[in-house]
């Protein structure tokens, strides 16, 4: 069964229409790329599974249950972590308070949340700074703070939204290393990027999305050629034929 | 530790420890220093307040004392949804008038013990909260901060018009005397000022206990991470209203007992006395300008601000009235100007400065 | 039945007013999206300032209005800048700008309290002015002639505000600035001068209000806490930032008042304002004009 479903998922603000009858699947362990060009819908489609608002019509389908509607706190719960573009550390605590935080989903215990903090820092070989005030931080080390707290939360699917925004190519390597690693710890992970050579490496499937709508999917390679794609972003003279 | 090297070999290859080892041993031996000096001077505190009855026998410097440790007590339980909730509770004094009415009505109607109705004012004044609080703690700050106002005004003004609430008698604006019949504990209703003074004590304990226990709680890690990146903490599994509903519940529970206590203590409430807006700005303004979100602000600010606010009573009461209230807003405009987190923030650090500076001294007098 | 007609229309006209004092809270929210505690503070201000004007000089109430108007917009003009302007640049970017409720608070505290040092706690009328206790007789009504004056006044400012913001250069400019910053400085607007003026602008406006005031209103030291309040629950159900809102959310309370004491004693009619403000709290937060924030 697959992990994640969306079924035809509309999404309007008044008269706009930011997502239009979309609909992709997941498979458990898969990471799934979503590109497309800016203001396509990409992240309107991922706060609707992330719970920010609920889709305008259609069906997300998390684990076999419709989550239409269900808040970010109870998605958490059921497995479903995400990051955010413009990192949102609690600025003034230190990186273990921040994943203790997360930790916290799965135990009411301050001891054993901060040990499974520290696991998971040590898991992203962060634990060194531990102490470190969170606002002190690089930005590539607060991307990394960013997953370790969605991490600490044991999710089952994890939401990556831009996470390589800003960073140099050698951060880039190591966060492709970083995701990769993830999903060999069998988290299934959804990664919305707009660093090309990243996400061609990193993803088993791709995901091309404009004006709201899904123009193609397939590998890498098959996107990377599909024509539509190339229209899209470089424009109706470019296509190939 | 951090990964580095503990040892080496030198000439011989005989083992040495490394620099930073050295440093890493000295830094923890410091610590070690520090915490019980730490623990030395909390301890001494703890014995100074214990026995200060048998130092001072005079009743007005203790009744001072007393409603020194009282705004602790209402600082420190208004810290909890004002501070570590981060939201803004400017209506608070309700909390303590539904307390010291609960108590005050039980006892002189229903001949109820003053213990038990303290109890269940606390429970009353959570449902009041909770009114309040259920729909507007999911808003903006700003509309709690008004309904808080709007409730505390709207239940000050009906009070001071009614008589009768139901089966029981609120007197309206004359208030409740209460007649200091019975003496003893069962009643509480003592003679000296000492046995307040002690039970006051107890509850500051009791609230700073709470205090600290929730800020390393998982509730507290939620409010915290609430209050700083409300979006973020949901992500994580934090239900930030219910968090801040949590904490609000706390709050006037806590607040309510010291109605209580304000009642058996001076043996008179009306609702100037007990619900007016000025007890609670007050409460919010000492508890901002001591340093909000922390545990030692509160006590700070009500140590440092009430006997300037006495004093100024005392000296400026009959040519400037008001004045102390004059002092108190500026102080804390200028402190939210430079010293957003309060004067909590500076005076720790100094604190810090001179503990670091004992504990250097300790650990050098050892080397010798 | 005629009493309750003649209770309708004088509510009106208070609600007007109460409109009125309400406007300015309206517009520094609607401009810097600030809820300013002090608002009813400043209301006091005024009325201390209208009341010493007219005591002072023999004039008529309302030719207060010369020195009244300018005094308060550069009162508020520099409160904006001095005391609220720092807290305002530090919390620019946060969600929550707490600080600058606990700050206008402090103002409204302080405020409150000086005039309580400085002119003593005494109620303060205008016995001998042109308007007190003046009615006309409408059939078998009597309506109040100073409310009467002070809602054409407020009618007239509200449109005089409307006008400003929609037609005047430095009108747009506000509105720009309370639409988007960033934006706003980037086509040249400096930002902070805006707020300001829209400080100053609303200010002003407490000041006209407290001018058509104290004709018949008592002027003491904590007069504006009941306005305060009031402002805020007519704000919130009118909806923050809406000028026919504000007017309209003050007749709303103003009839309320007015009617109340028919069928219940006038301390209840108090207390229900306060109890229909929470209740639209609770409902409709975003008031019956107002625009629909993310709370």
């Amino acid at each position: 069964m697959n992990l994640l479903e969306l079924n035809d998922v509309t999404k309007q603000f008044g008269g706009l229409t930011a997502v239009d009858k979309l609909s992709l699947s997941m498979e458990k362990g898969e990471i799934l790329g979503v590109i497309g060009p800016n203001g396509a819908g990409k992240s309107t489609a991922f706060n609707c599974i992330a719970g920010v608002f609920p889709p305008t019509k259609g069906e997300v389908i998390f684990d076999g249950q419709v989550i239409n509607g269900q808040k970010p706190w109870d998605l958490c719960k059921k497995g479903i972590a995400r990051t955010f573009q413009i990192v949102k550390p609690f600025a003034s605590k230190s990186v273990l308070y921040n994943v203790t935080v997360g930790a916290f989903a799965t135990t009411s215990s301050r001891g054993e949340a901060e040990a499974k903090a520290i696991d998971v820092l040590k898991l992203l070989n962060f634990d060194d700074k531990k102490d470190a005030k969170s606002s002190d931080l690089t930005i590539a080390d607060r991307k990394r703070l960013e997953i370790a707290r969605a991490l600490a939360t044991e999710p089952r699917l994890l939401l990556l939204d831009e996470v390589m925004a800003g960073l140099r190519p050698a951060e880039v390597d190591e966060m492709v290393e970083i995701i990769r690693f993830l999903r060999e710890q069998g988290i299934t992970i959804l990664v919305i990027e707009h660093i090309m050579r990243a996400i061609m490496a990193l993803s088993d499937r791709i995901v091309v999305i404009h004006f709201g709508k899904k123009i193609a999917e397939g590998t890498p390679e098959q996107v990377a050629s599909d024509e539509n794609v190339i229209k899209a972003y470089l424009g109706d003279e470019y296509g190939v034929s | 530790m951090t990964g580095k090297s503990m040892t080496g070999a030198g000439d011989n290859n005989t083992p040495y420890e490394t620099e930073d080892a050295f440093l890493d041993r000295s830094a923890l031996a410091r610590q070690v220093v520090k915490d019980t000096i730490n623990k030395v001077l909390l301890g001494a505190v703890l014995i100074l307040v214990l026995a200060l009855p048998a130092v001072i026998s005079s009743p007005t410097w203790l009744h001072i004392i007393v409603l020194i440790f009282f705004y602790a007590y209402l600082t420190t339980s208004w810290n909890m949804v004002g501070g570590f909730a981060g939201v803004l509770p400017l209506g608070h004094a309700v909390f303590l008038g539904i307390g010291a009415y609960t108590s005050t009505v039980l006892s002189l109607q229903y001949g109820i013990s003053p213990w038990f109705g303290m109890f269940v004012g606390g429970i009353l004044a959570v449902v009041a909260g909770m009114v309040i609080g259920l729909p507007t703690l999911k808003m903006r700050g700003a509309y709690f901060a008004l309904a808080t106002i709007a409730f505390a005004e709207g239940v000050r003004v009906m009070v001071e018009n009614i008589e009768y609430l139901g089966p029981f008698k609120l007197n309206g604006p004359r208030g409740l005397q209460i007649p200091p019949l019975n003496i003893g504990w069962a009643d509480f209703m003592f003679s000296s000022k000492v046995p307040y003074y002690y039970i006051i004590l107890g509850l500051l304990l009791i609230i700073l206990f709470l205090t600290w226990t929730v800020s390393r709680s998982k509730l507290g890690y939620y409010l915290t991470a609430g209050g700083e990146e409300p979006e973020a903490a949901q992500a994580l599994g934090v239900n930030v209203s219910r968090a801040k509903v949590i904490a609000m519940a706390l709050s006037c529970f806590f607040t309510a007992l010291a109605g209580t206590f304000y009642a058996q203590f001076s043996l008179f409430i009306h609702p100037k006395s007990t619900i007016s807006l000025d007890i609670s700005f007050e409460i919010a303004f000492i508890a901002l300008i001591g340093g909000r979100g922390s545990i030692a602000g509160p006590i700070l600010g009500a140590l440092l601000l009430r006997p300037v606010s006495d004093l100024s009573r005392i000296y400026f009461g009959d040519i400037l009235p008001g004045m102390h209230l004059v002092i108190y807003g500026v102080v804390l405009i200028l402190v939210m100007i430079y010293q957003p987190r309060g004067l909590q923030e500076p005076l720790t650090r100094i604190y810090d400065r001179v503990v670091n500076r004992m504990a250097d001294g300790f650990i050098k007098g050892g080397d010798k | 039945m005629i009493y309750l007609i003649e209770d309708t229309i004088n509510g009106i006209l208070m609600g007007s007013i109460y409109g009125l004092t309400a406007l300015g809270l309206t517009i520094i929210f609607g401009v810097l999206k600030v809820i300013n505690f002090a608002h009813g503070t400043l209301l006091m201000v005024g009325m201390y300032a209208a009341y010493w004007s007219v005591t002072l000089s023999g004039l008529h109430p309302y030719l207060a209005l010369v020195i009244v108007v300018p005094v308060m917009y550069v009162f508020g003009y520099y409160l904006q800048d001095i005391v609220i302007k720092p807290i305002f640049k530090a919390e620019k970017d946060v969600r929550e700008p707490s600080t600058v409720i606990i700050v206008t608070t402090g103002v409204w505290y302080v405020l409150d309290n000086l005039t309580l040092m400085i002119f003593g706690p005494q109620y303060r009328s205008l016995p001998d002015n042109p308007l007190q206790g003046k009615m006309i007789e409408l059939g078998e009504m009597f309506v109040s002639v100073p409310k009467l004056w002070g809602a054409i006044t407020a009618v007239v400012t509200a449109l005089a505000v409307y006008y400003f913001f929609q037609k005047t250069r430095t009108g747009r400019a506000i509105r720009a600035c309370s639409l988007d910053r960033d934006a706003a400085s980037l086509s040249g607007i400096n930002q902070y001068k805006i707020y300001n003026m829209a400080f100053g602008l609303g200010t002003a406006v407490a000041g006209v209000a407290a001018v058509t005031l104290v004709p018949f209103y008592n002027t003491f030291p904590t007069v504006g806490v009941l306005f305060d309040i009031k402002g805020f629950i007519i704000v919130v159900l009118g909806g923050l930032g809406s000028i026919p809102g504000a007017i309209i959310g003050g007749i709303i309370v103003g009839i309320i008042e007015s009617v109340g004491p028919q069928f219940m004693t006038a301390t209840w009619t108090e207390a229900i304002v306060y109890g229909l403000f929470l209740l639209v709290l609770f409902v409709k937060p975003s008031g019956l004009f107002g625009v629909k924030y993310d709370w």
